[in-house]
């Protein structure tokens, strides 16, 4: 894992990059704090992707997830609380998504879960936890935690492209511009959205990563190409809803919205 | 007479120089390939009356690769046909039947019919024929590598400064378009700096045939004992020294190196496996492997830049800027706020991920459809240079015009090759001998 940190004295400007996090590479840019205030931030930042990565990461064969893909088809297994309020809010979402939102990609039905004893089983061996259209928009929501509690007002975080983060403004202008791109056109911007206290989450096919969503119900691969944006106050609602809203036909887009407080959606069919 | 049609063997090469010319300006193509100077259509046009009368010497397989590449040639035509093995002369003379043979070479380099003679024997007779040839006023081609021992490659050098004599060894990379045309990029500054070379050759093949007697073994699997080879170095890794060299424009100065018989051990001398670091005096370094146990890896002459990657054997270049996704927003970003810019920055897209070998877009040095040598035949591949490089060649035997640098590199290079040996054999780090240095080498 790759780590590096730059503070830039004339701009009051700190940038700390990690490669490799999570399946995917992530980028902080904080505005106005100090050099010790700003290395304070970004470590605490990087202990939590670190520790993430181990609780989610399921090629990781010590993470949480692994042992749960390993253990849990044998029947109950302990897990720790966190992943308990986890898997509740997982089942929650597909609820609210009307069951697009699945993180074992089938029927997370066959997830049991014993709250009271924090514990989670399998009803069947080839059930397996994929938190990929979670985890980052999780890590998003506890590093608000970090920059909240460090009174960090203005900063952009750029996680894999995908996930967007914009608080406060930019240092010249009154929001965080950011360009939508069109993944098979890599010079073609497909639209502009301007942030500020909010999340921006895309998701899409590229002509090198085709066919790596998948509908929960029918099993088939959504090869279309098209990008969804979501745009919302709550960065785990615009991540789950990105993958959802490529899933979903227009009326599931429709009944889904119902359920959610989104400031803008945006697809774009290329 | 041949039973091969001519045909103008030569002239893509002719018209990619001209071209190359025209693209480049002249002087720059002749500054870095000077050799290829009268390689030009019109030098075709002016000899195509004319022919080199060539004697053969070695009528092997490579020999007779050799035969029917210069059976081809227009300007070129086979008088004399000389080996010590009845069967392959006989082959050889099936394929051009009106070509005198001798089973000494002496008497065929005693034929005032001959021009020019084209050796392709066993190592340890290169440097022997070299210099009987030269010295009975003929022009030479000989295979690579120049010879078996540092002295006799002095010898060879030396006789060459004294004669006016055109003289030639098969450093067909010099003559291959995408070698040329991959090396006017790297010189031009397409990859950047060179900050390393890695050159490998694989196969998996135990280097042998077939041996109707015993007491003819040496003789024929002379590739396999010292006495008559120096083994993979000289067979294999001299062509891609010589590009490494061709690309940095500096011969390396030390050279360090492992060698063992790892797979084949069937009684032969030479290694199976070598293994050798070759160090510039600017700290580049020359990555060389060579296994003939494994096939997996193939062959490959790769140089290093700064900026990109050009794999010269498969004829395509990666550069760093290709990367997908290679800036974030947040780099983009940095740059605005350092000037005081408000602007878009085009960070999202669906999720990016880890940057892989495959993630970098290939570029091909020449257009079209092009030979690659996956480097596992024995004898030579089609369109590697060797032809074009034996047509060169005969129309030198006409026009008394000389190869420039050709005999220079490959000097160098067979230097390079037995300093490998000798490192291999010490285990220790060799450096490159002052008695064994010449004009023509730059080592910083």
């Amino acid at each position: 894992m790759i780590k590096e940190a730059v503070y830039y004295e004339s701009t009051r400007m700190f940038h700390g990059s990690l490669m490799n996090i999570m399946g995917t590479r992530f980028g902080l840019l904080l505005i106005n704090k100090n050099r010790i205030e700003s290395y304070e931030v970004w470590n605490n930042v990087v202990f939590e992707l670190r520790r993430l990565d181990l609780l989610f990461n399921r090629f990781d064969i010590n993470s949480e997830t692994s042992k749960i893909n390993c253990e849990a088809k044998h029947g109950f297994m302990q897990t720790s609380r966190e992943m308990m309020n986890v898997l509740k809010s997982c089942k929650d979402y597909h609820k609210r998504t009307l069951g697009l939102f699945d993180i074992t990609l089938d029927d997370i039905s066959n997830v049991l879960l014993n709250e009271k004893n924090c514990s989670v089983a399998f009803t069947k061996d080839n059930v397996s936890l994929d938190f990929g259209g979670y985890a980052k928009g999780y890590a998003l929501l506890k590093i608000q935690d970090i920059m909240n509690n460090a009174l960090v007002e203005h900063s952009f975080i750029d996680f894999g492209n995908s996930s967007i983060c914009g608080m406060g403004h930019h240092p010249y202008g009154s929001a965080w511009k950011v360009g939508v791109k069109n993944p098979y056109l890599p010079n073609v911007i497909l639209d502009e959205i301007e942030l500020s206290d909010n999340f921006l989450s895309i998701s899409g096919n590229s002509p090198s990563y085709t066919g790596h969503i998948k509908h929960p119900g029918s099993q088939k691969l959504v090869e279309s190409r098209k990008v969804i944006s979501i745009i919302s106050e709550n960065p785990l609602d615009a991540e789950v809803l990105s993958t959802s809203f490529m899933i979903a036909n227009r009326k599931e887009q429709e009944l889904i919205k119902e359920n959610f407080k989104i400031q803008n959606i945006g697809q774009y069919n290329i | 007479m041949s039973k091969i049609k001519p045909k103008e063997i030569d002239s893509s090469l002719r018209k990619f120089i001209k071209d190359l010319g025209y693209i480049s300006g002249g002087a720059a193509i002749l500054a870095t390939t000077p050799w290829l100077q009268s390689f030009t259509t019109d030098a075709a046009k002016e000899i195509k009356n004319e022919k080199a009368k060539i004697g053969f010497i070695g009528t092997g397989s490579r020999g007779t690769y050799n035969i029917q590449a210069v059976s081809a040639i227009r300007h070129a035509e086979i008088v004399g046909l000389c080996d010590i093995y009845p069967p392959n002369l006989k082959a050889a003379s099936a394929i051009v039947p009106n070509a005198k043979t001798y089973t000494d070479y002496r008497k065929l380099l005693e034929s005032k019919d001959i021009d020019g003679v084209i050796i392709s024997t066993p190592l340890y007779m290169h440097a022997p024929i070299t210099l009987d040839a030269m010295a009975a006023g003929k022009h030479v081609y000989c295979e690579k590598a120049m010879a078996l021992t540092m002295d006799e490659c002095k010898s060879v050098y030396e006789a060459y400064q004294k004669t006016d004599k055109v003289v030639y060894f098969c450093m067909q990379r010099m003559f291959d378009e995408k070698y040329i045309k991959g090396m006017q990029m790297i010189h031009s500054g397409t990859i950047g700096d060179i900050v390393g070379e890695r050159c490998h050759w694989f196969r998996n093949h135990d280097w042998r045939r077939p041996v109707p007697s015993p007491e003819l073994e040496r003789q024929i699997n002379w590739r396999l004992y010292w006495d008559y080879s120096a083994g993979l170095m000289t067979e294999l890794a001299s062509h891609q020294l010589e590009v490494c060299s061709w690309a940095m424009q500096m011969v390396p100065e030390t050279v360090i190196g492992t060698g063992d018989i790892v797979h084949w051990k069937d009684g032969r001398e030479v290694y199976d496996s070598v293994n050798l670091v070759y160090s510039y005096s600017n700290g580049v370094k020359i990555n060389y492997e060579s296994l003939i146990s494994n096939r997996f890896n193939g062959m490959e002459d790769q140089i290093l830049g700064s900026k990109g990657t050009m794999n010269l054997a498969s004829g395509v270049y990666y550069l760093d800027d290709d990367s997908i996704g290679q800036k974030s927003g947040i780099e983009q970003l940095i740059g605005q706020i350092g000037n005081r810019l408000y602007a878009s920055v085009p960070a999202a897209a669906p999720s990016w991920r880890p940057e892989t070998k495959t993630s970098f877009v290939p570029h091909k040095i020449i257009k079209g459809d092009f030979q690659v040598n996956d480097g596992l035949s024995m004898i030579g591949a089609l369109k590697d240079g060797t032809d074009e490089i034996l047509s060169a060649f005969c129309q030198g035997c006409i026009t008394g015009e000389r190869g420039e640098n050709i005999v220079e590199e490959a000097y160098t290079t067979t230097m390079l090759c037995l300093l490998g040996n000798q490192s291999i054999a010490e285990q220790k780090k060799v450096y490159f001998p002052d008695e064994y240095k010449i004009p023509y080498m730059k080592f910083s």
